[in-house]
């Protein structure tokens, strides 16, 4: 009986070591091409392991194609866009998980509404919008929404705000704490497990926003990681070895962060149904 | 109660300043500009249904509506069988679980601007790495992401989308199967359940609103797909009609051309058609999903 079950298990763990083999071998390849070099990157068969390895094209992508100032900004917008989602999100759930007021419901409603508005109806009047404003060629239509809180964050926290016993509330009312400051001195701090799952996921589609920036940024120096890339890409002359070099650069830090945070970033797409 | 009724309306102030300008106002503005003509420089001009009409006999917007649902056809299916194993193998009693979750994961949190990058070089028709996997079996190489059959470059891209999202449904639908409780799979085990009824009869039906969730998920966004198409198609001003999808033809026609009207109108028929797509998918869930 036992024999049996772990011949199924073999089967079962040969099955998906072949499955994520077919998973990683885009990124092995991507690694594989960015250090061929020259000609080797056309050979057929092509060369499974680089020989020689040539770092020359991180350094031109770096530099020449100026990855080092997208990098820069990425990482500039990225951070900007997780502190004003934390510090919002943190204010508006605080406000519907403490206190009663008319229009609650109606709040409560424009939120889920939002997340069912598909981004293109919204998307012309948005770009119209930021052009009266004169954010064309700003960074800020990508951060100033974000500083606004969203109702995905926003719901994430309520559901832990509202766990919280309100007795907690009220003892620090009582104590002469007023609501501004029981959220930042308490309840902030304590909500510290869901925020960094929600500076997480803030962190991952921030990074990879393509849409945001394609619409706003038209000056190359202000570009941003992923729009370098599609700006490469769209080149027909650009070496292989190129594009794959500025692949892994935009890669690495979401590699990093998810390694890192993979518990919470499982977990809160189990629970939410938050698709990547 | 005055004074509460005044803080709940400070501390959510960010979210209705966000709703307003960026949501509500929006959303109406855009229906009023499915009735004009505006290039965003003159005032809009008003054309009744003109926007509305040519819709129904744009090639390209058709175009697109047939390639986001074939699209669909392949993409939904695909990741959703797939994921539905994976999750019932990581349910097994195996070790080493959570190295396989990051595997079948990394794909879902890499950005498709990079993801897109690896597998159009992988289908390059001479010198990527699937022609020479074929190759090897002598299968002539197939022109994945430029074949003159208009259906062959939206499958591709349905397959790598499968790539990228496989990880994400599998997660969701491996926290509905470990709900099923042990006792439950061990009742049935004693009574003589085979895997594959124990698989039919207990995981399947508890599984199934989550099932219906990924379904309802994906559906919607292969009718919204971008970023993909975006980077392995050819930009947007060169790409050819027959590669058109919904997303990338409103960009196009918004930003590109400037016919801000017509492309409002296409984001509101794709709205629409959405949410039917969506309304049909509740009609079935009511005839096979079993909630308690």
């Amino acid at each position: 009986m036992s024999k049996r079950f772990s011949l199924k298990n073999g089967i079962i763990h040969i099955l998906l070591i072949l499955g994520g083999i077919v998973m990683l071998m885009p990124f092995y390849w991507m690694v594989a091409t960015s250090l061929k070099s020259g000609g080797n990157v056309t050979k057929v068969p092509p060369q499974w392991i680089p020989n020689p390895i040539d770092w020359s094209y991180y350094s031109t992508v770096w530099i020449k194609v100026d990855f080092a100032r997208y990098t820069f900004n990425s990482f500039f917008i990225v951070t900007l866009d997780v502190i004003g989602t934390l510090l919002s999100c943190a204010m508006v759930a605080f406000g519907l998980a403490m206190f009663n007021f008319k229009l609650k419901k109606t709040i409560y409603l424009a939120m889920l509404s939002t997340l069912m508005l598909p981004a293109q109806v919204t998307m012309i009047p948005g770009y119209f919008i930021w052009k009266s404003l004169g954010g064309l060629d700003t960074y800020m239509p990508l951060i100033v929404p974000s500083f606004l809180a969203g109702a995905f964050g926003i719901f994430l926290l309520h559901q832990f705000y509202k766990s919280v016993p309100r007795e907690l509330f009220e003892a620090a009312t009582i104590d002469g704490c007023g609501p501004w400051r029981v959220l930042w001195r308490i309840y902030f701090p304590l909500s510290r497990s869901a925020l960094s799952a929600l500076g997480v996921f803030t962190f991952m589609g921030a990074w990879s926003n393509t849409m945001g920036p394609l619409l706003y940024l038209h000056d190359k120096k202000m570009f941003t990681l992923p729009l370098g890339l599609l700006f490469l890409s769209n080149d027909t002359g650009v070496q292989p070895q190129l594009l794959m070099a500025g692949a892994v650069i935009v890669t690495i830090p979401v590699i990093i962060i998810f390694i890192i945070a993979q518990k919470q970033f499982v977990e809160g797409i189990a629970s939410t149904g938050l698709k990547g | 109660m005055q004074k509460q009724n005044r803080w709940g309306y400070i501390l959510t102030l960010p979210f209705t300043i966000h709703f307003i300008v960026f949501f509500a106002f929006p959303f109406i503005f855009s229906f009023y500009l499915t009735f004009t003509k505006w290039d965003m420089f003159n005032a809009p001009d008003w054309i009744g249904m003109g926007n509305w009409t040519k819709l129904l006999t744009d090639k390209p917007f058709w175009y697109a509506i047939r390639n986001a649902a074939l699209f669909a056809a392949v993409f939904v299916p695909l990741q959703t069988i797939f994921a539905l194993i994976l999750a019932f193998f990581l349910n097994q009693a195996i070790r080493a679980k959570s190295f396989y979750r990051v595997i079948y994961f990394l794909p879902v949190v890499t950005p498709w601007l990079a993801g897109g990058t690896m597998w159009r070089w992988m289908m390059n028709k001479t010198y990527g790495l699937a022609n020479y996997m074929l190759s090897l079996f002598d299968i002539p190489p197939v022109d994945w992401l430029d074949s003159k059959y208009w259906w062959l470059p939206i499958t591709s891209v349905a397959l790598v989308n499968v790539w990228k999202g496989v990880g994400s449904s599998m997660i969701i639908l491996l926290a509905g199967i470990q709900s099923v409780s042990k006792e439950l799979y061990e009742a049935a085990a004693l009574d003589g359940a085979t895997r594959w009824t124990l698989f039919w009869k207990i995981v399947f039906p508890i599984v199934s609103p989550m099932i219906f969730l990924v379904l309802i998920l994906s559906t919607i966004s292969s009718f919204q797909a971008f970023d993909v198409f975006l980077v392995m198609f050819s930009s947007p001003d060169i790409v050819s009609d027959q590669k058109l999808t919904p997303n990338i033809l409103i960009y196009k026609d918004a930003f590109l051309t400037s016919k801000m009207g017509y492309a409002s109108a296409m984001s509101w028929a794709l709205f629409v058609l959405i949410i039917s797509v969506t309304l049909v998918q509740k009609w079935f869930e009511k005839r096979w999903v079993h909630y308690e």
